[in-house]
């Protein structure tokens, strides 16, 4: 047993040395994961799909060899606590034809200011979304308005305007699926992601 | 209403320009960090804007996060050379292309929308591979 470890300690030396590259595919925070593709070896093209979960590919040979992982050293376990968390998103919704906040959604707007407290370095996405009535490029159009409307409102009630980005996402993200020209207030929405 | 129409025309015109875009926010980073852009070099302070073809350094000591605007974060390790060579995307279709350098150092990933938008449209070279990024954790290291 100590000898095996003698020389993984060995190995990873020698790839240190050598100026060669790693791969290592980790599960997603989801619990799933995907994979990863070589497409090049020293300037070779290739194609060999790394896609077991927990495995190191030593990169630049003809081939891709993944070796189960086994234990991250303390800078990969720093390397990936270090990743900023993933972004978290909030539904607003607005009393029809106006930028009044629905009063289901007031609380939903504190709840954004502390998010956006919390973040270092954050950022906000204001994604517009309507339902499938009228067609597909004239909702492109009406939910970028929405949007822009809309970050005009958050910055009246103290969300930095600098933070902001509108977004038209149009109909293609329906929150419930409908046939085409079927209006629903639920699809009528603003997203507002907070990064 | 000729207000109206002009404010949203300064809007577009705001919203299309390349030149301006904002790519990517670092979030945090530690001891010797900085953005390299062109023969400018930025101390990487978290809310620092990145651009196409910043470049992303760092000492012994030093690390760095940032998210992207598709989503995908990233975290930098020490002793690293970065080069974020191209990224393009389309937040109405969430589509786009992303093309990463780890020149040296470490560099882990969690991909986002652009990875999702078509095969390959997220790419990673180290100095000896090219990667095709089909989803989402991983780590990229390339000692020096």
């Amino acid at each position: 047993m100590s000898a095996r470890l003698g020389a993984a300690a060995g190995l990873g030396l020698l790839l240190a040395s050598c100026g060669g590259s790693s791969l290592m595919l980790l599960p997603d925070e989801a619990g799933g994961h995907g994979a990863v593709a070589v497409l090049e070896a020293n300037g070779k093209p290739m194609e060999a799909v790394v896609s077991e979960p927990d495995s190191r590919t030593k990169l630049g040979s003809a081939s891709a060899s993944p070796r189960p992982m086994g234990k991250m050293n303390a800078d990969e376990v720093a390397l990936l606590s270090g990743m900023p968390p993933p972004a978290r998103s909030y539904t607003l919704y607005f009393v029809e034809g106006t930028t009044e906040l629905a009063p289901e959604s007031r609380p939903v707007l504190d709840e954004i200011k502390e998010e956006i407290a919390r973040r270092p370095g954050v950022d906000v996405e204001v994604t517009g979304h309507t339902d499938t009535v009228g067609k597909a490029e004239d909702n492109d159009v009406l939910s970028q308005q929405r949007a822009e409307e809309i970050v005009g409102v958050l910055a009246t009630v103290g969300i930095d305007r600098s933070l902001m980005t509108a977004v038209g996402r149009g109909e293609r993200d329906l929150r419930v699926p409908t046939m085409d020209n079927v209006e629903n207030p639920l699809n009528r929405r603003v997203e507002i992601l907070v990064r | 209403m000729l207000g109206r129409i002009f404010a949203f025309a300064a809007v577009a015109s705001l919203a299309t320009s390349p030149a301006w875009a904002e790519i990517a926010r670092v979030k945090s980073s530690v001891g010797a960090a900085a953005i390299e852009r062109g023969t400018a070099r930025l101390p990487a302070a978290p809310g620092l804007q990145l651009n196409p073809g910043d470049r992303l350094v760092t000492g012994k000591d030093g690390r760095i996060s940032l998210s992207f605007i598709d989503n995908t974060r990233f975290s930098v390790g020490p002793n690293s050379r970065i080069l974020v060579n191209e990224f393009a995307y389309d937040r109405t279709r969430q589509q786009g292309t992303f093309l990463t350098q780890v020149d040296r150092g470490s560099l882990a990933i969690v991909s986002g929308h652009i990875a999702k938008s078509g095969r390959d449209a997220m790419k990673v070279r180290t100095p000896n591979s090219l990667l095709g990024v089909r989803g989402t954790r991983f780590i990229v290291e390339v000692s020096k």
